[in-house]
């Protein structure tokens, strides 16, 4: 491989690269690490372009790829709680926030944020995949499990466990309001 | 209908209840309790809304430096003891110098079990050099963690993967080598073993096939070769552990054992589930290896050295001429120390580690089937209560073998 096949490779994921690096940031929950799984991811996709079947969609491929670069890094930041500092999933609690710029609902949502982060934060790295794919991505359990590379039961029950952990922080914060 | 569960509620609002979800929602207009409870389930959800998109960071450039330096060999600059550390060189050297020095751990294990037997001080050395001799699976599955994701495209990759599976398997390899070296009348001494670790190190120069095959069908096929495989490994291990316990029982369990495997019928399913574990496990082996997955590593490197260790006591009969190679284990209660001699020595390691590889194996597999109906804090519960039933085996298979019983 040479040069060129690089820009060529490069402007074949251009088209994908805004939503690989949205979904790893929903995935990881800030900046700093998505950037670093689309650029890992990316890399794994070049190296590996003999494994590309040409009769699957370039984005499944990708996305694929990108779930288990997510998956490593967030184990090798689980491994390295000093270096873990992310910042809060912005905007996942939208639906409380006033389009006004009230000041006590302005607090209440970023009050909700952090308890939503948190609980993201208290979950395994499959937990927090599975739970993505599912809720953010609207991934069928069957399809996360093939992606993730786990059995269907696992990954249902990943997501169930994940689900109980938003539940618990989310459910304290609302009764203790 | 019975009331939903949280993980009905749960299923029923992804809408993957499947053929259950016209019975669900009818139960839910008709049930206020679950109604309720899957009211403030959904509102809970209801408030965890995606993230807003966000524009990507123009980190082009950087990517294609990225794999600019990737393809050109040359990692980015970083200090030399970062680049040992975090780079592949350090972990490379670790898993390949492993093997190198291994022979030295099994004289060194001798000599310090030697000293311990004249004086009690020593005992501490004998135990740290056993756990020398023993440290090779843990390297590699240090090594696996540390592993850069290109499934073996970087010659570097390809180094360390052999490394750590030679690291991995040392001590049956070890006593493979020597074994055949003896029956050929070879006498190279340790040259034997060098140009073993050499002809690893050559493999690993090629480039491997880059797919690895993990079909259902081969993990279901893999699994149940293992439930027939796990009755007789049981059976040996459990009968190790008795020679603790007592020689005479030990000797009359191994008797029966001895003449069931025998069968003609019984040894052919032996047989065929070893070969059929060791072909699905190589076919599955690499697929699940990755940075930072200890549990997946270590099942791995457990199924490598348990491969190498079944081909050897299973088949050793039949390739090498070694009449004592079914019966290390009567050789070792007979002579009451399995560190008599430096040649019974090489069997210690090789034992205490098949029992470990098998128990992590097993382990490991219940504890990630587990998760998928357990509580994460109950699987931790019970993995503690597993790893310390399986840490007693071991001491206990370890005393044996060091020639301590309760009843000669």
């Amino acid at each position: 491989m040479n040069d060129g096949d690089v820009e060529v490779f490069l402007s074949l994921v251009e088209r994908h690269r805004r939503y690989l690096y949205n979904l790893a940031f929903r995935i990881t929950g800030n900046e700093h690490d998505a950037k670093d799984v689309v650029q890992d991811s990316l890399l794994n996709a070049y190296l590996h372009l003999e494994q590309f079947e040409q009769r699957a969609d370039l984005r499944t491929w990708l996305n694929r790829i990108l779930v288990n670069c997510a998956l490593d890094h967030l184990r090798a930041r689980r491994r390295r709680p000093d270096l873990h500092d992310p910042q809060p999933i912005s905007d996942v609690v939208d639906s409380v926030v006033s389009s006004s710029p009230d000041p006590e609902r302005l607090a209440v949502s970023a009050d909700c944020r952090r308890q939503i982060t948190e609980a993201m934060n208290t979950m395994s790295p499959l937990e927090r995949v599975t739970f993505a794919l599912r809720h953010f991505e609207g991934c069928s359990i069957d399809d996360i499990a093939r992606t993730v590379g786990i059995g269907h039961n696992s990954a249902k029950q990943h997501i169930f466990r994940a689900v109980r952990k938003i539940r618990v922080v989310l459910e304290a914060h609302r009764s203790g309001r | 209908m019975s009331h939903l569960s949280d993980d009905d509620l749960v299923l029923h609002y992804y809408g993957e209840d499947g053929p259950r979800i016209v019975a669900a929602e009818r139960h839910l207009r008709s049930c206020a309790q679950c109604a309720r409870a899957y009211a403030g389930l959904a509102r809970t959800l209801d408030a965890v809304t995606p993230p807003e998109f966000v524009e990507p960071a123009d980190d082009a450039l950087a990517i294609r430096q990225l794999i600019r330096d990737r393809l050109s060999g040359q990692p980015a600059p970083l200090g030399v003891r970062r680049w040992l550390w975090d780079g592949d060189v350090g972990v490379v050297a670790l898993v390949w110098l492993v093997p190198l020095v291994y022979p030295w751990s099994l004289q060194t294990l001798v000599s310090s079990a030697r000293w311990a037997q004249e004086h009690a001080l020593f005992v501490p050395l004998a135990a740290l050099t056993l756990i020398w001799a023993c440290a090779g699976p843990c390297v590699a599955v240090f090594a696996l963690n540390r592993m850069v994701a290109d499934r073996g495209a970087r010659t570097s990759t390809r180094l360390l993967v052999a490394g750590a599976l030679i690291a991995a398997i040392s001590p049956a390899l070890f006593l493979f080598v020597s074994r055949v070296s003896v029956s050929l009348s070879l006498n190279v001494g340790l040259w034997s073993w060098y140009g073993a670790i050499v002809m690893g190190a050559v493999a690993a120069l090629f480039r491997w096939p880059n797919r690895f095959s993990s079909s259902r069908r081969f993990s279901y096929v893999h699994r149940i070769s293992a439930l027939v495989l796990t009755v007789f490994v049981l059976g040996h291990v459990v009968n190790q552990a008795l020679a603790f316990i007592s020689v005479p029982a030990y000797t009359s369990m191994r008797g029966v054992m001895r003449v069931a495997s025998h069968q003609p019928v019984l040894y052919v399913v032996i047989v065929a589930a070893v070969a059929i574990q060791i072909a699905t496990g190589a076919a599955m082996g690499m697929k699940n290896v990755r940075a930072g997955a200890v549990a997946r590593n270590l099942q791995a490197v457990s199924g490598w050295y348990l491969a190498a260790f079944l081909l050897i006591h299973v088949f050793s009969g039949l390739f090498v001429s070694q009449p004592q190679a079914a019966t290390t284990t009567a050789t070792a209660v007979n002579q009451l120390n399995l560190l008599a001699t430096p040649r019974a020595a090489a069997s210690l390691p090789f034992l205490l580690l098949g029992v470990a590889a098998f128990l992590f194996h097993v382990g490991v597999y219940a504890r990630l089937a587990a998760l998928a109906y357990l509580a994460e804090a109950s699987v931790r519960r019970l993995s503690y209560a597993g790893a310390l039933v399986g840490a007693t085996v071991v001491v206990t298979v370890g005393l044996a073998l060091f020639g301590i019983h309760l009843i000669r």
